[in-house]
């Protein structure tokens, strides 16, 4: 694992994307701080932070594309797998590598809520809770920009699926907006969700039986809850919608909470997409 | 020490390997030989847990790659068909980075590596950049990765491609070397690559194993018989018909004549038997010269076209005359002596 992580680190910063990453990254909050903080007079550190959650649609495929995908090119996961290295030091190693790029650029951020207290009072508690929100945050993005890195050989790819995703993520709160909350329209969603989930089931195990058979078991206990209970489908798309909003779980950060449920949510989607890419690797061996 | 049973691997409906089995002991070199898409690097990759088989077991040790994918790992060293090179690190970097995978102790890492760069001929290369070196040495890099923890267990996919011919010799005594402590299993579509490494040679085509022996002993197997150029200075009449008394003798083909009064015969007969000696009281007897003769060998190339070949070819013999092969098959009269019925 700590060979990984020394590999990467050193990926990182011998090749450009390391110092291109922090540059742009400190450039970018800089420019924000400085207008809201500083010109604006605004002594909320949290709001400039909430402000430029769009950096990471596009900093972090700059950072996880070439992760797992450049090993798959290279043929060098064949290496790897070929160790005596477990599947988890791998995907451990890398994520933590490319985690502290990351934080070497929100380290120096730390530095900006003590600049304002040179003008008055700053309320350093929420300021250091949004940027630790902030840190969580971007570790879900990295875990999942790592997880697509590991589906293709190709960096290009990897960087447009990761961006397309973000930007998913981001809209997601939005569309949820214009999204009907009536319980037939949800019946009729989550009926297509399934043909869809049927779909992928078959292309992965190509197997007819299954795929239909587990489609019609599921229909058929959807459809038993839909006519028992209706009043369970009400608004259920939007709030799944919501749910998976992994953006808008940093409002409460913006209104100065340091919200213990974000934080978790953020960590079990560092863990969820972390523990996806093991499988994607595992899953090579029966490719 | 590893036994591999009934191995089958599939790709939907393709078959890559069918149920392959084989054992190599302790110390043994193994060559697999075979066409391109006969199964070699499948085999390879199966035997260190990079696929999965769809049926069948290895074991290594007894331990099994299936069950404990992490143990045996630690006892093999790979090098695959493409070698598995970081093209941004230095040879040094890459080697280092390898050792810390592989898990070599801290102490001894550092003579490791340097042992391994002078025994691989990489030394010179070592803070170059991997992306800037030839491919030779590129595939000396990959040799140094595999051999790196001196596992028990070497696997080479093809590891004298692209290499010039004294690379290639270095390389082969670079694997005999290792063969003194290690046990070697290794590919190539190369015969006399393997026939000079391996104490053991497996043909394999289509997935599946067609021959397995030493290199001495192939020919045995093909039911081959031997063969003998002659050329005599007399009519072609009188040395067939002498010829033919020799009971041994199987089968004569007379070439094309080439120069005035000088007869030209290949002479077929049952393998390890020494007709020369016949052959020479024959002419002696019609009071005709013997010019020239030579017994031919059946090549490895020869078995190898032979098994792999669907289509059973007429079998080419090793030929140091000028005589061209079509000269053979297109003008060659073929008379079939009374003894190759007896």
């Amino acid at each position: 694992m700590l060979a990984i992580y020394k590999k990467e680190l050193r990926t990182y910063f011998t090749s450009m994307i390391g110092y291109v990453f922090v540059a742009f990254f400190l450039v970018i909050i800089g420019i924000w701080f400085f207008i809201q903080n500083l010109i604006s007079g605004y002594a909320n550190f949290e709001y400039t932070l909430s402000s430029i959650t769009f950096i990471f649609i596009l900093l972090v495929p700059l950072l996880t594309m070439r992760l797992m995908a450049e090993e798959n090119k290279q043929k060098t996961d064949q290496l790897l797998l070929t160790s005596p290295l477990s599947a988890s030091s791998i995907v451990i190693g890398k994520l933590l590598a490319v985690f502290t790029v990351f934080l070497t650029a929100m380290l120096v951020t730390c530095f900006y809520p003590l600049i304002m207290t040179k003008f008055g009072t700053v309320q350093l508690g929420s300021a250091y809770a949004s940027i630790f929100g902030f840190t969580a945050l971007g570790a879900a993005y990295l875990s999942i920009g790592l997880y697509i890195s590991s589906l293709t050989e190709s960096q290009v790819v990897a960087a447009v699926i990761s961006f397309m995703v973000f930007l998913f993520t981001v809209l997601m709160d939005g569309m949820a907006g214009i999204l009907p909350t009536d319980n037939q329209a949800a019946y009729i969603i989550f009926s297509l969700i399934l043909i869809v989930i049927c779909l992928v089931l078959y292309r992965m195990m190509q197997n007819l039986t299954i795929a239909v058979g587990t489609g019609v078991v599921a229909e058929v206990g959807l459809t038993i809850v839909y006519l028992l209970k209706p009043t369970l489908f009400d608004g259920s798309v939007v709030n799944i919608f919501k749910w998976l909003s992994v953006i808008s779980r940093y409002d409460q950060f913006y209104y100065g909470i340091f919200d213990i449920s974000g934080i978790i949510y953020y960590l079990s989607i560092t863990f969820l997409f972390a523990f996806l890419t093991t499988q994607v690797i595992r899953k090579k061996r029966w490719s | 020490m590893i036994e591999v049973k009934n191995l089958v691997k599939r790709y939907g409906n393709q078959i890559a390997v069918n149920d392959l089995s084989f054992t190599v002991e302790k110390g043994q070199v193994l060559g697999f030989l075979g066409p391109n898409g006969a199964g070699k690097s499948t085999t390879m990759n199966i035997i260190t847990g990079y696929i999965s088989a769809t049926e069948g077991t290895v074991t290594i040790n007894g331990l099994d790659v299936f069950d404990e994918p992490e143990e045996v790992k630690k006892m093999i060293g790979y090098l695959p068909e493409f070698p598995p090179l970081y093209p941004d690190m230095t040879v040094r970097e890459y080697l280092k980075f390898v050792a810390d995978i592989k898990k070599v102790k801290k102490s001894e890492k550092q003579k490791m590596i340097s042992d391994i760069m002078e025994s691989t001929k990489i030394t010179a290369m070592a803070d170059r950049l991997i992306k800037h070196l030839s491919k030779g040495y590129k595939q000396r890099v990959g040799l140094a990765q595999a051999i790196m923890g001196y596992p028990e267990l070497i696997i080479l996919d093809e590891p004298t491609v692209g290499l010039d011919p004294k690379q290639i010799i270095e390389i082969r005594d670079l694997i005999r070397e290792l063969s003194k402590n290690h046990t070697v299993i290794l590919s190539s579509h190369i015969m006399q690559e393997v026939s000079a490494v391996c104490d053991t040679i497996m043909i394999i085509d289509k997935g599946k194993l067609i021959l397995s022996d030493k290199p001495e002993n192939l020919s045995t197997h093909l039911g081959a018989t031997g063969a003998m150029k002659l050329s005599v200075k007399g009519s072609s009449k009188n040395v067939i018909e002498a010829l033919k008394k020799i009971e041994r003798v199987s089968k004569i083909e007379e070439h094309q004549q080439t120069n005035e009064g000088v007869v030209d015969l290949t002479l077929y007969f049952g393998e390890k038997e020494d007709i020369r000696e016949d052959v020479f009281y024959a002419m002696c007897e019609i009071k005709t010269p013997i010019l020239e003769m030579q017994t031919l060998k059946m090549s490895l190339e020869d078995i190898f076209l032979k098994v792999t070949n669907q289509e059973e070819k007429a079998i080419h013999y090793e030929k140091q005359s000028d005589e061209t092969p079509e000269e053979t098959s297109n003008n060659a009269e073929e008379v079939n002596s009374d003894a190759g019925d007896l």
